[in-house]
């Protein structure tokens, strides 16, 4: 199977769940797909096709924010991004931490440092944040600011 | 000069703690212990265990989570120690100074001894850090008597 085959099988399956394609280049390719149809696309992609589940990423692209689902088919060499746009009044997204146990750090930590809340995940506790990091505060999120009062930010020369 | 302080100046033992470095450090203490620049000429040598070691050297930015384990190290280590604080991330942070996760220096956390600049340092500076560091003991003592 190419990339592309594997392209017009999403597009003919799910033609009602995508809103947009973008290919960078012929092995990196970007699916923007609905909010409610993230499982079951990515279901498809992980047990049907055989893809592996590399990672998720999350952004803050200042008027909403984005879930990127990245997708690799090691035999050829292709990366399938799936992107969801987040509302930021409704920052709620289905977890994949149910599906496949790969998805459940990058969940806890995107929990953490930008406050997208994933919907049905089992064990959703504090990751990487120190233990007394205030509840609320979103440490990579565009409008972020200095919360510590004894933080010293000069170097003193 | 008591004979507790002239062993100490002849074997100096190090234990490195690394709190969130690039690694960069890492590969230059490495470094320092090759034949070419041989810092075990000092009578210097890397332990495991703080409890065994005289100087805690501490390279990379020190995060919020490192900030209590630190100081927990800095208690274990038998007195009289020292602290050599290496590169530029544990002086005042380098590049992520205004990063969310680093808020204090090293120097507010723990009290440091010797400071060795440098991103990362050369292997010839830190055997001056090091014979400095000596010097530095030689004179408090001479001084104390």
């Amino acid at each position: 199977m190419t990339p592309l085959e594997i392209l017009k099988d999403l597009t003919d399956r799910f033609k009602q769940d995508i809103v947009g394609v973008f290919e960078k280049s012929p092995k990196r390719i970007y699916i923007e797909i609905k909010k409610e149809a993230l499982v079951r696309v990515v279901l498809h992609v992980f047990r049907e096709l055989g893809a592996r589940f590399n990672t998720a990423s999350g952004v803050d692209v200042r008027d909403h924010m984005e879930m990127l689902y990245h997708f690799t088919f090691d035999k050829i060499d292709a990366v399938f991004t799936f992107r969801i746009k987040l509302d930021k009044s409704n920052l709620e997204i289905d977890s994949l931490t149910p599906y496949f146990e790969g998805a459940n750090w990058i969940e806890r930590e995107t929990t953490e440092v930008l406050g997208i809340t994933f919907k049905n995940h089992p064990d959703m506790r504090r990751l990487l944040l120190p233990e007394d990091w205030p509840e609320g505060v979103y440490p990579l999120r565009r409008d972020y600011k200095e919360w510590d009062k004894n933080a010293i930010r000069d170097r003193g020369v | 000069m008591n004979l507790k302080q002239k062993a100490l100046l002849k074997s100096l033992w190090v234990f490195h703690m690394s709190t969130g470095s690039c690694n960069n450090c890492d590969i230059e203490i490495i470094d320092c212990l090759t034949p070419r620049h041989d810092i075990e000429r000092f009578g210097m040598v890397l332990v495991g265990s703080i409890k065994h070691a005289d100087v805690l050297l501490v390279t990379g930015s020190v995060t919020r989570k490192c900030i209590p384990r630190i100081k927990r190290i800095y208690e274990q280590m038998p007195k009289p120690g020292f602290v050599v604080a290496m590169g530029e991330c544990s002086l005042s942070r380098g590049m992520y100074i205004n990063s969310y996760n680093c808020p204090l220096p090293l120097d507010k956390v723990i009290p440091v001894d010797v400071y060795v600049p440098g991103c990362p340092p050369r292997p010839e500076a830190m055997i001056a850090g090091i014979v400095k560091l000596i010097e530095k003991i030689k004179a408090t003592s001479e001084g104390k008597k």
